[in-house]
């Protein structure tokens, strides 16, 4: 389900629940550039862009409903409507802000500073406190080694952040992992409010 | 192939012992040094954590799956093997 890297991209999907990893990997490892959940539509930026695909990857999530829409529906919508078009470029708008974030997080902020932005990413696209992946997963996404994750995890741990189980992390202190991720976290959020839901 | 946990031992005492759930599947207690030693490097080079001032105090204490010990590796090992070159 989920596009692959290099492929012609036949469908675009709206996540109504979970999310999709968007990723690169080159021989030196692997990681996470973006994140798009319910707020946005997975394939839209090169559909939109004028390619029919991507050099990246996408991972499915949380796994919940996603409802789905074929390239060519789409693009036959968006040549009628001007307002759909305008929205939609301005989703893909948002979600280069993000991505943007992401290159700015991985160049001035440490692990632990980078695991609690991703942590207040997937929480604001699923509903509740409990996300299901292992430290294996978070360090694909980190780009960092599983031991550093499993450190970076302990020390939010410590702090009564959050609560790590096997293959579970709760959140517990919404507000205080806002206040660790400092400056790395809701930049693209405050567009998506200024773009999209004041739009 | 058997799985070893690679705690790492970033202080004295338990809170100092970060443990791995996880693990990884190697072939014997060489690939396990030797995956020790790999992964040591990299987290040196481009993990930064706010709470590890120095890496090279860090070690790595491999444990099986019954949890008994097989291996302690020193991150500083990482910079032994330099001492090869003239």
């Amino acid at each position: 389900m989920p596009n692959r890297a290099q492929h012609a991209i036949r469908q675009l999907f709206f996540p109504e629940a979970g999310f999709s990893s968007i990723t690169t990997s080159g021989s030196g490892g692997k990681a996470e550039v973006g994140i798009i959940g319910r707020e946005g539509l997975v394939g839209a930026s090169p559909i939109l862009l004028g390619s029919d695909r991507t050099p990246h990857e996408q991972f499915i999530q949380n796994a919940g409903e996603v409802l789905s829409v074929d390239t060519e529906a789409l693009c036959a919508a968006v040549r009628q409507s001007a307002s759909l078009h305008k929205l939609l470029l301005r989703s893909i708008q948002v979600q280069m802000i993000q991505t943007a974030q992401t290159a700015f997080a991985n160049a001035t902020y440490n692990l632990d500073v980078r695991l609690c932005r991703w942590l207040l990413m997937c929480q604001d696209r699923l509903d509740g406190d409990e996300l299901h992946l292992t430290h294996e997963f978070l360090s694909l996404m980190l780009g960092s080694q599983r031991s550093s994750t499993t450190l970076a995890i302990q020390a939010l741990e410590g702090h009564q952040l959050i609560k790590a189980r096997r293959g579970r992390i709760t959140i517990l202190n919404r507000e205080a992992m806002e206040a660790v991720a400092d400056g790395s976290y809701g930049l693209p959020e405050a567009e998506y409010a200024r773009l999209i839901e004041g739009a | 192939m058997p799985r070893y946990f690679f705690n790492v031992r970033h202080r004295p005492g338990p809170a100092g012992l970060s443990e791995d759930l996880e693990g990884d599947e190697l072939a014997d207690v060489n690939a396990a040094r030797e995956h020790a030693l790999s992964v040591a490097r990299k987290m040196i080079a481009r993990d930064r954590l706010t709470m590890i001032r120095d890496w090279m105090v860090c070690s790595f204490e491999i444990v099986d799956e019954e949890g008994r010990p097989v291996l302690t590796v020193p991150f500083s090992d990482t910079v032994l093997e330099l001492e090869g070159w003239d």
